[in-house]
């Protein structure tokens, strides 16, 4: 290791003596670290938030409800108000210029502007 | 930047008796870690791992938090990003935990005797499931042998820390935008209400990687510069909440004054590029001179090389005059064989030879081609003289006669051709003289009906011009370029269709091909050239020039239509290559300031079907359904703004008027921002922590595995001490 990084003391080590176990001990290199924990959604699955009664708060019934209203349109080029959307790209457009923009976008770039609320096609 | 790290290793961790509980704000952002009873944690880093492998050694090491780039460059960090224990708000990856923990603990100064012999106080989210809380208890008591563990809500901590401060009453509201989540908590008789909660899954971080991906798609040559700290930096130091999102964007759309205002740039670093220096005058003037004197020497050459063949044709002028006048005394049956040596056939030819030679040498002195017809059309009415052979009978002739006969016929022909066309060409000149004769006589028999009948006339073919242009240049204009058949032509695309139906009409049938004559027209409309016939001039293209150059002589008001076929070109080309410029290093900041904190208040506009800031308030209220006007008065004059994305400008007014459209007219409404934001959290717990009822709080290893899942389930801290 270079001088400057052992200076910064940058690189954890690996042995602590305040740790009754130490991380080596506990995942060992040949278990593939992928096993060994619960995504949020296989965590929520598990904990099974049906079970519970509905007015006691839990992680699930806390969440915000939708809008009723509907959501204002915007340009996905500019921000500003975008009453048009381009029926081949399905990008929302303020005016004529941000139109032509449009159309002479590539399509990665296109999927690119829709990924960003969400919208972009999405092989699986 | 307000948010640094601080990652000093800290020497008094001895001191401190066993009693003196560890608090640890463990936000999904920054990690902090210090003494309960303390103003300020100890220790801050980001809460992010990073495993790179060390280039000299090859090892895979732990890297925790972030730290000088400059130190980075040992390492190769291409194959793992940084990584975060937090699945939005929720501790999933407990791995990654244990070496965030180790660092934290590390830079506390811990070190021997085993075991963390403190209490700790650690932060976790609003109904935090069952799992993660497990999990987490269990990695402190087993790995760090922690004599106990209290878990409490930051945004909790955050309230009653203002509380303390009188920021905020004992009934409100926190408002907690931070990283990955924002939360609405009600506060009645100083504790929080779950049940009254309020989550939407936005945050700060959307924020940041919503203008991260605007900029790099805006920028594209640029998107190497967009790294996530630097797009932090920006959000934290431009972007503002609007007051009005509709009301700001339309004054950038429109251009107004304010909008150029709060326009922002960011100039890229950027070098000139080193600009040639032109040749100097003494050189220019040095090669100028090289080029006179090669010019020079080229104009003395090419006019010896004229002289010498001046000189030569009029020797040989000279040499066949002589022999022209030697041949009139030669009597006619000698001729033959007084030209034999000098290798002409006949007097005519002689004649002729010297006709071609005169000619050459007046070429060749310059002298003006005028006499040359005369001369040709004086040698044309004597072709009887020139084709003798022609009107004599074939039987006459030798085999020899015979060929110079039929040379003579062919001769003559196209000779006679050449006249014809000549002919023909005068004729059409004075038919063209008459018509314009006759047009100017028309015109001044009535100049206005003539004026307008032209006019008419040129409408009507510029139209007609017009319309095949665009005919031709169709699909440009609809344009984006983006099918490959927008970019053919009328006739490209004929062609494609053809070639198709050729290619495809294979093995249906009898093939009957070229039964008919018309079947071979097909290649010809298949060839490429078929379909360039630019090259032609259309009739109707020029009789509009000629009908437009005639305007332009008779009527002075007379303006030409230019764009003929125009509106499908740009306005203006933009040149392919340019010299780079500093504004092309230049990132503005526009309607991304607001754009990007606009997701808070419309969560929709990043795809999350959720309600925003404001409504998320009202929804609160709601929920918590206390049914008293008067605490709901109170609820709202107490709304206590905290979170990273706090410190955004503006967002207290328009929470203000946001909340106020959302509760009964008349409602009290007041929103205060927390003291500290990002610090306020960790300081509440500091300060719960140290209270003497804290020990009653903290639950320890035994309780945990005794008491089991389901109480750790219902485990709540009391924040009123």
């Amino acid at each position: 290791m270079e001088a400057e990084v052992i200076e910064a003391e940058l690189v954890l080590p690996t042995h602590f003596r305040f740790k009754l176990v130490q991380s080596y001990e506990k995942y060992p290199k040949s278990q593939s670290s992928a096993r060994r924990f619960k995504h949020l959604k296989q965590i929520i699955q598990a904990e099974d938030f049906h079970r519970y009664p509905p007015d006691g708060p839990n992680y699930v019934n806390i969440e915000s409800p939708p809008p009723l209203h509907p959501c204002k349109r915007i340009c996905d080029i500019t921000g500003y108000e975008a009453p048009y959307v381009d029926p081949r790209t399905k990008l929302r457009y303020a005016n004529t210029e941000v139109f032509k923009v449009i159309r002479s976008l590539p399509s990665d770039y296109v999927q690119r502007y829709l990924s960003i609320r969400n919208a972009a096609v999405v092989l699986k | 930047m307000p948010f640094t790290s601080q990652i000093q290793r800290q020497a008094d961790y001895h001191l401190f008796s066993p009693d003196t509980p560890i608090v640890i704000d463990n936000g999904a952002s920054y990690f902090r870690i210090g003494w309960a009873g303390e103003n300020d944690p100890r220790v801050i880093f980001r809460n992010i791992v990073q495993r790179p492998r060390h280039k000299a050694t090859g090892e895979t090491v732990t890297v925790v938090g972030d730290h000088d780039p400059t130190l980075l460059k040992y390492f190769d960090c291409t194959r793992s990003g940084p990584r975060s224990a937090f699945d939005s708000n929720v501790v999933y990856q407990f791995e990654i935990m244990e070496y965030i923990l180790d660092f934290g603990f590390d830079r506390m100064g811990a070190n021997g005797s085993q075991q963390i012999n403190h209490p700790v106080l650690i932060t976790e989210c609003v109904c935090n499931p069952v799992h993660s809380r497990s999990k987490m208890a269990e990695l402190l008591f087993e790995t760090y042998g922690v004599p106990s563990v209290a878990f409490g809500v930051d945004a909790a901590f955050s309230y009653k820390y203002n509380q303390q401060l009188g920021v905020c009453a004992r009934d409100g509201l926190a408002i907690c935008p931070g990283f990955t989540t924002t939360h609405v908590i009600p506060f009645v008789d100083g504790e929080p209400i779950y049940k009254g909660s309020c989550r939407t899954n936005i945050g700060g971080f959307h924020i940041t990687d919503q203008l991260k991906q605007l900029l790099s798609l805006k920028y594209p040559h640029h998107a190497n510069n967009f790294t996530w700290e630097k797009v932090e930096d920006l959000k934290m130091e431009h972007c503002y909440i609007a007051p009005d999102y509709s009301a700001e964007a339309r004054l950038f759309q429109t251009g107004a004054k304010e909008a150029e205002d709060k326009t922002r740039t960011w100039q890229l670093p950027w070098v000139p590029p080193v600009v040639e220096e032109g040749p100097s005058e003494e050189e220019l003037a040095r090669k100028a001179a090289i080029r006179e004197r090669q010019g020079q020497r080229l104009r003395e050459m090419a006019e010896a090389k004229r002289s010498s063949k001046i000189n030569e044709l009029e020797n040989e002028l000279q040499g066949l005059e002589f022999l022209m006048r030697q041949l009139e005394e030669v009597e006619e049956e000698d001729i033959p064989s007084f030209l034999e040596e000098t290798g002409y056939l006949s007097k005519q030819e002689v004649e002729a030879a010297h006709v071609k030679a005169a000619q050459a040498l007046r070429k060749a002195k310059g002298e003006p081609k005028g006499e040359q017809i005369g001369i040709e059309e004086k040698t044309d009415v004597s072709t009887d003289e020139k084709f003798p052979l022609i009107n004599v009978p074939d039987e006459l002739l030798t085999p020899e006669q015979l060929r110079e006969k039929r040379r003579q016929v062919f001769l003559k022909s196209t000779n006679e051709g050449r006249q014809r066309a000549k002919q023909r060409r005068i004729e059409e000149e004075l038919e063209r003289e008459r018509k314009i004769q006759e047009d100017e006589e028309r015109r001044l028999e009535n100049p206005q009906l003539y004026l307008d009948q032209l006019n008419g006339k040129y409408r009507e073919l510029s139209e007609k011009v017009e319309q095949r242009k665009r005919l031709k240049l169709n699909g440009n204009q609809t344009n984006g370029g983006v099918g490959r058949g927008e970019r053919l032509n009328a006739a490209q695309k004929e062609r494609m269709r053809l070639l198709t139906t050729a290619a495809f009409d294979r093995g249906k049938g009898e093939d009957t091909f070229g039964s008919r004559d018309e079947d071979w027209q097909l290649y010809k409309m298949m060839s490429k050239d078929n379909d360039d016939d630019d090259d032609g001039v259309d009739p109707d293209e020029a009789e509009l020039m000629q009908v437009t150059s005639r305007l332009q002589e008779i009527d002075p008001t007379f303006v030409p239509r230019v764009d003929v076929g125009g509106p499908s070109q740009p306005a203006f080309e933009v040149p392919k290559f340019r010299p780079l410029t500093k504004e092309d290093f230049q990132i503005v900041l526009g309607v991304e300031r607001f754009r990007c904190p606009e997701i808070l208040f419309h969560p929709n506009l990043v795809g999350v079907d959720q309600i925003g800031l404001d409504e998320m308030a009202g929804a609160s209220i709601r929920r918590l359904s206390c049914g008293s006007q008067d605490l709901e008065d109170r609820l709202t004059k107490s709304i206590l703004v905290t979170g990273g994305s706090a410190f955004l400008p503006g967002i207290i007014q328009r929470l203000e008027a946001g909340i106020q459209m959302i509760r009964p007219c008349g409602t009290p409404i007041s929103v205060f921002r927390a003291s500290d934001p990002i610090l306020d959290a960790w300081r509440g717990a500091s300060y719960h922590a140290s209270s003497y009822q804290f020990a009653g709080q903290a639950f320890t290893r035994m309780d945990y595995y005794e008491k089991g899942e389901d109480w750790l389930r219902g485990y709540q801290l009391r924040y009123t001490i």
